[in-house]
């Protein structure tokens, strides 16, 4: 009986959950639908698909898109949908790790910035100021330059390139709610700065940081993409979707899908998760909160 | 009012009519991407000059079709029977674009501007010039230079107004460019374009030339590095020739009611140079695994869709100096790739890479950024993969790989030159030239040896080819390179727009091909 209960309880909380309620509506169903393909697609490619991504079969190059190669084979004899799917993981996983990693940073930096205020503050803004004063693509070009192209150098890109905008929304949060009666109340308590900071804050400020995480989740992977077209991103034979476009693009006249099918994966992702990431946002109710950065 | 009319009308009318035909004796072009991000046009002192060089500036030799030696600014010449003097006689009436009268005294100004540069190779062979009358100057000679004529007739024997060189300093080539060529330089942006205008004084010009200024007025040579970019410039009639048709996009362009493709024998050669002062590859026997283990076949076949040649040597096969034993030619081979790999004591591991103490035969491949070596490298990568060594593929920018050449820090790379002369063997192997361009970074006595040999030791044309073929045997057989493919020269142009001679009595398309060269009316 209490083990009923206990899932009940469990099936309660994650419908209960925003996530839930937004992937409840059609426009979350659909988007969160197609992200959850493409991130099943990733984790399950090698059983998906009887081809190797690495494996060239230069006799079998430019296929069209047929019953054995769906999405056709590129230029090298290699099936287009293997290396989409392995891409994926390549696409998704740096994109996600990176903005992960820029999001415990910059809410540690940007809660503490927006808590102590004072010249801490101000050198925290310094710094984020002179990152944000740059586009997104030129600090990951520069950062990618220094620490030279992989999938490493993509991942400290992007991590930078996305520390300001986190550093600057956190601090926003805190110092909107650092005024706030529970934490006069818990100071007056006697309670620790790290107790308020981690128990307070950061939980109060944590809805509309991670919706812009997700929302940056695909902006990263655009600028993942990006640095993959441009030959700075993982490299070959390591499929990633940027870098597949990269060589498509000179091809687009002898193998059109080549191009077309990664070009597709990264508009229709990018999109499901700013679809998927506005449910959110309704839901939740923060767009005002967001804009305070 | 409807007299003003009237002339509004008119004055459009001429104007456009004005414009059209300014417009249409203006040729845009894309030059061949090897070409792409020379800094100057300066072909004294730099090692790298594109195809406006040869516009700008004449020569004193030029080569045919058959690469058999024609004059160009000078008229005759005359080796002594010892080979210890030539005599050139050079065409009257010959100016450089600032008016100044071209000499015999030019000729020995322009010579002595060689010492201490990339380029003074080409006259080490040469004592002194001398004038003997106003058109006629005499070369002394240190010793028998069998290759001379050829080195006059490269495009870094290309004469600019010694005046305006020593004027300019070390800017010459950048702002300014004097020659006596069949265009005046207008404008150079590094990496972006050239503009050149027709020299309306040119009256001569090299072999079958017609004596006559160039048919169009104003010439733009842009650079465009990625070839699917260039290629879509020319289909949507924003260029009209390509220099450089990628294999891939023949059938492409063949295919367009308004385009045509004209082939030309080759002259470049792609090949895979091995720092052998870098482990894994300063073990010969690795170097001979990784250089078997190169599919030439498969990569023309397959790659280059059948156009061009297997390469199986440095040097291009129509020289005689590429005609070397078969023992020393390098093709592909898995078997003897692998057993060398084993005796260098690289054991095959469960994952396909090999290993030896513990460490993994992971070496770094660089190559360039645009999609021609980048496609190639694959497959090159590949190819190693199947004899067990992993090669991860690095990417530097085409303009900016040869300053990386020269940290020294590279062990393989992927690249090409394009050259039609033997004397190539020692500028990408003698040991006076390290890092780059001998980026292989062969330093051995032997080779040495046999270098000098063949570079300053031979007195006739035989002698020469003997000594350079064991040169090139002997390099072979220290394996630093792997050779992989030899193009063909694919230029595509707007058949509806432009006349190609009928005739291209050149070996490339450059100075006589730009002469020839008309707009339709």
């Amino acid at each position: 009986m209490s083990g009923t209960v206990h899932k009940t309880g469990i099936l309660a909380t994650i419908r209960r959950s925003v996530a839930w309620r937004a992937l409840a509506t059609i426009k979350g169903g659909v988007a969160g639908g197609f992200l959850l393909l493409v991130v099943l697609g990733a984790i399950f490619a090698p059983v998906l698909t009887p081809y190797d991504y690495d494996i060239q079969a230069l006799t079998n190059a430019f296929q069209p898109p047929s019953l054995a190669h769906p999405m056709g084979t590129d230029e090298f004899g290699r099936d287009v949908l293997t290396r989409i799917l392995y891409g994926a993981r390549t696409s998704l996983s740096v994109s996600v790790v990176a903005i992960s990693i820029s999001l415990v940073f910059g809410m540690t930096l940007g809660a503490a910035a927006g808590y102590f205020g004072g010249r801490f503050d101000r050198m925290v803004m310094v710094v984020v100021d002179l990152t944000w004063s740059f586009p997104e693509i030129l600090v990951a070009l520069m950062l990618v330059a220094i620490i030279g192209p992989g999938v490493t150098g993509t991942l400290v890109a992007i991590c930078v390139a996305y520390l300001a905008q986190f550093t600057r929304l956190t601090r926003s949060q805190v110092m909107a709610l650092k005024t706030e009666t529970y934490v006069e109340a818990a100071r007056g308590l006697g309670a620790s700065h790290a107790f308020i900071l981690f128990r307070h804050l950061l939980p109060n400020c944590l809805g509309p940081v991670l919706v812009a995480g997700m929302l940056a989740t695909g902006d990263a992977i655009i600028l993942e993409a990006t640095l993959g077209f441009f030959g700075l991103g993982a490299q070959p034979p390591t499929p990633s979707w940027g870098g597949m476009m990269s060589s498509g693009s000179g091809l687009l006249f002898k193998g059109p899908w080549i191009i077309l099918f990664p070009g597709l994966c990264i508009a229709l992702t990018v999109v499901a998760i700013n679809l998927f990431g506005d449910v959110l946002l309704a839901k939740l109710d923060i767009r005002d909160r967001l804009r305070v950065v | 009012m409807k007299y003003n009319l009237s002339t509004l009308l008119a004055t459009t009318a001429i104007g456009s009519c004005l414009a059209l035909s300014a417009f249409a004796q203006e040729v845009t072009v894309v030059m061949a991407p090897n070409e792409v991000g020379a800094t100057s046009y300066n072909p004294v002192a730099s090692s790298m000059q594109p195809v406006g060089t040869y516009l700008i500036y004449d020569r004193l030799i030029a080569k045919d079709e058959n690469l058999a030696y024609v004059p160009q600014l000078a008229e005759s010449w005359v080796e002594a029977d010892d080979g210890m003097a030539w005599t050139f006689t050079l065409k009257p009436g010959v100016t450089f674009h600032n008016g100044t009268p071209f000499a015999a005294q030019t000729v020995v100004d322009w010579l002595a501007l060689y010492p201490g540069t990339e380029n003074a190779y080409l006259f080490d062979a040469v004592e002194r010039a001398e004038v003997v009358s106003e058109l006629e100057v005499r070369f002394v000679m240190k010793r028998p230079d069998p290759n001379l004529l050829y080195n006059l007739s490269t495009v870094f024997a290309s004469i600019p107004d010694p005046a305006a060189y020593a004027e300019a300093g070390e800017d010459y080539g950048v702002f300014d460019a004097v020659g006596t060529g069949p265009f005046r330089l207008e404008s150079f942006e590094i990496g972006q374009q050239t503009v050149l205008v027709r020299n309306d004084d040119y009256a001569w010009g090299p072999g079958a030339a017609t004596g006559k200024p160039a048919k169009i007025e104003r010439l733009t040579l842009r650079e465009i590095a990625e070839s699917s970019t260039a290629f879509l410039e020319l289909k949507t009639g924003g260029v009209d020739m390509l220099l450089n048709v990628p294999t891939d996009f023949v059938g492409e362009v063949e295919g367009a009611s308004d385009l045509s493709v004209l082939q030309l024998a080759g002259q470049d050669l792609v090949y895979m140079p091995m720092n052998v002062t870098q482990a894994p590859f300063d073990d010969i026997k690795v170097r001979e695994g990784v250089a078997f283990a190169i599919n030439q076949q498969e990569i023309l076949d397959a790659v280059f869709g059948g156009m061009g040649k297997a390469a199986d040597g440095f040097l291009i096969s129509s020289l005689p100096e590429s005609k070397i034993a078969d023992e020393f030619r390098i093709s592909y081979n898995p078997e003897r790739a692998n057993k060398a790999l084993e005796d260098a004591g690289w054991v095959m591991g469960t994952d396909g890479v090999r290993t030896k103490d513990g460490a993994r035969l992971s070496v770094k491949l660089w190559t360039q950024s645009d999609s021609f070596f980048r496609r190639l490298s694959e497959v090159v990568q590949a190819q190693m993969k199947a004899v067990g060594v992993e090669a991860e593929l690095v990417t530097f920018d085409s303009a900016a790989i040869r300053d990386q050449y020269k940290t020294g820090a590279h062990q393989v790379a992927v690249r090409s030159y394009l050259w039609d002369n033997a004397d190539i063997l020692e500028w990408f192997f003698s040991a006076t030239r390290p890092f780059y361009p001998n980026v292989s970074m062969l330093d051995d006595p032997k080779a040495e040896t046999l270098k000098d040999a063949a570079m300053t030791g031979a007195k006739n044309s035989a002698e020469r080819e003997a000594a350079f073929v064991a040169y090139h045997e002997y390099i072979n057989s220290q394996f630093p390179y792997a050779p992989i493919y030899e193009p063909v020269q694919i230029i595509g142009y707007n058949a509806e727009r432009l006349v190609m001679p009928e005739v291209l009595h050149a070996p490339r398309f450059n100075t006589l091909g730009f002469l020839e060269l008309d707009v339709k009316e």
